[in-house]
């Protein structure tokens, strides 16, 4: 698979526009319509999906990029998001082989097995930072139902990010 | 067309570790208590803000327009244009009690904290944190009125929370309910000493309390006016369940705050003006809208 430096920026700025439109949507539309419990992590998917389904070698600075957009959001900042972004994406490269997207219930689950290993990684890092690892289960527990939503709607979620990126094109063999 | 001439595994694996470097150095310097906006945030922030608003005022027509107009839709044609104008006085008494709300919320609010001898901003909630695990407001005031980083947030029912992040204009509340805020904090009834500290959702633990402190469900809590953030006196909230276990030298005791976080719409920040800074309340207090 090789993209282009035009292929990158095109479908970086169409994803960084649809996850600015997402965390408009989570952070101002759901809070004005009474929902300020149920906040999904739109940045993890998109994360997932660049870990998944792009192998090219700047991949750790999409992340970065992506994660600085959502620390416009939230005041847990580009940092911790980053860095379990780099090590999911690691760990996505040794079972490459074995992930399966043809089907929305493989994609179901691969996302919530990637998702719950992000959100242990997260827990982790606040817990160290607050020293306190008493409430590692409830922060852990706190991601859960949003997690769950995210790996049901990841399916048509990735079709779309697909056509950002131009994915099936790249990988039915065209030459870009 | 060609490529970039990067997709070998080791520019990867140089790129990966250049990252995770910088990120981890980014972990390290984060400060959950007080933000620290970077030039590149600050620029995103008074950008995105705006559309954060908009959002807001959009549902609110929204919900307005299926409230009021879906029901003419389908009426007959005779009626119409009467119906019309129904809307638009409709339309023109509800705008006007929701300005009078509006005004009487305010001034509750603005008389709230009268003693409190420190400039007074108003300020409406644009939006909250995009993640769960944070329990962070946005509002539409910042550092052109006034404000500062660690000033405290309050509405006429009690504490929200301090001024986390600026931007020019906006800025970003840490409210009572996020882990990262300690408040030091009494009990109205027995003085007694404690941390309040955001838990879950919508509450509070009230925490190094010792277990021989004889507190009851429905006693109030306030600010203890130590740590230089919060001023004393501002209600926080009330117990609503206090667990004493065999062992231990404490009690855990929960706290709902004053505050119903679920609708809140506008908060005052106080604003300690240069002239008094410190201790010294004797200046005359300013009211900014």
């Amino acid at each position: 698979m090789k993209y282009s430096p035009q292929d990158i920026i095109i479908g970086f700025f169409k994803t960084a526009l649809l996850l600015i439109c997402l965390e408009i949507f989570t952070s101002a539309f759901l809070p004005a319509v009474g929902i300020t419990n149920f906040k999904p992590a739109f940045n993890v998917l998109i994360i997932l999906f660049l870990a998944f389904k792009l192998d090219v070698p700047f991949l750790p600075f999409l992340i970065l990029l992506f994660q600085f957009i959502h620390s416009a959001f939230s005041i847990e900042g580009w940092a911790s998001g980053t860095f379990a972004g780099i090590l999911i994406a690691l760990s996505v490269r040794y079972v490459k082989d074995m992930l399966n997207f043809s089907t929305p219930i493989s994609t179901i689950i691969v996302v919530q097995i990637f998702q719950l290993a992000w959100f242990i990684l997260v827990a982790v890092i606040l817990s160290l930072k607050l020293g306190d690892f008493s409430n590692f289960i409830f922060i852990f527990m706190k991601y859960v139902p949003e997690s769950i939503f995210l790996s049901v709607i990841s399916h048509h979620f990735f079709m779309l990010l697909d056509n950002f990126w131009q994915v099936n094109r790249k990988t039915s063999g065209a030459t870009i | 067309m060609d490529n970039l001439g990067l997709d070998s595994s080791r520019w990867g694996l140089v790129n990966n570790i250049i990252v995770a470097i910088v990120a981890l150095y980014g972990i390290a310097v984060q400060d959950y208590r007080v933000g620290d906006a970077s030039v590149f945030q600050k620029g995103m922030v008074e950008v995105l803000a705006p559309i954060q608003r908009g959002t807001l005022s959009m549902q609110e027509s929204v919900s307005y327009t299926i409230d009021h107009y879906f029901m003419i839709v389908n009426t007959s044609k005779e009626n119409e244009s009467l119906r019309k104008n129904l809307a638009g006085l409709e339309n023109e008494v509800f705008s006007l009690k929701e300005v009078q709300k509006e005004n009487e919320r305010l001034k509750k609010l603005l008389d709230f904290g009268k003693e409190i001898p420190r400039k007074k901003v108003l300020a409406q909630v644009v939006s909250w944190d995009s993640s769960n695990e944070f329990k962070v407001l946005r509002i539409n005031k910042g550092e052109v009125h006034g404000l500062r980083l660690l000033s405290p947030v309050i509405t006429m029912t009690g504490l929200v929370g301090y001024v986390y992040r600026l931007t020019p204009n906006y800025a970003d509340i840490l409210t009572i309910l996020d882990q990262n805020n300690r408040v030091d904090a009494i009990v109205s009834r027995t003085r007694t000493h404690g941390i309040v500290e955001g838990h879950s959702g919508f509450t509070c633990h009230l925490k190094y309390v010792s277990r021989t402190e004889k507190l009851e469900i429905g006693d109030t809590i306030l600010t203890a006016g130590l740590g230089e953030i919060y001023p004393k006196g501002i209600k926080v909230g009330r117990i609503t369940k206090i667990d004493k276990e065999n062992f231990g030298i404490t009690q855990k005791i929960e706290i709902t705050p004053s505050v119903d976080f679920h609708k809140l719409e506008e908060v005052v920040i106080l604003v300690e003006d240069a002239t008094h800074a410190g201790n010294d309340f004797s200046v005359t207090k300013k009211v900014e809208l």
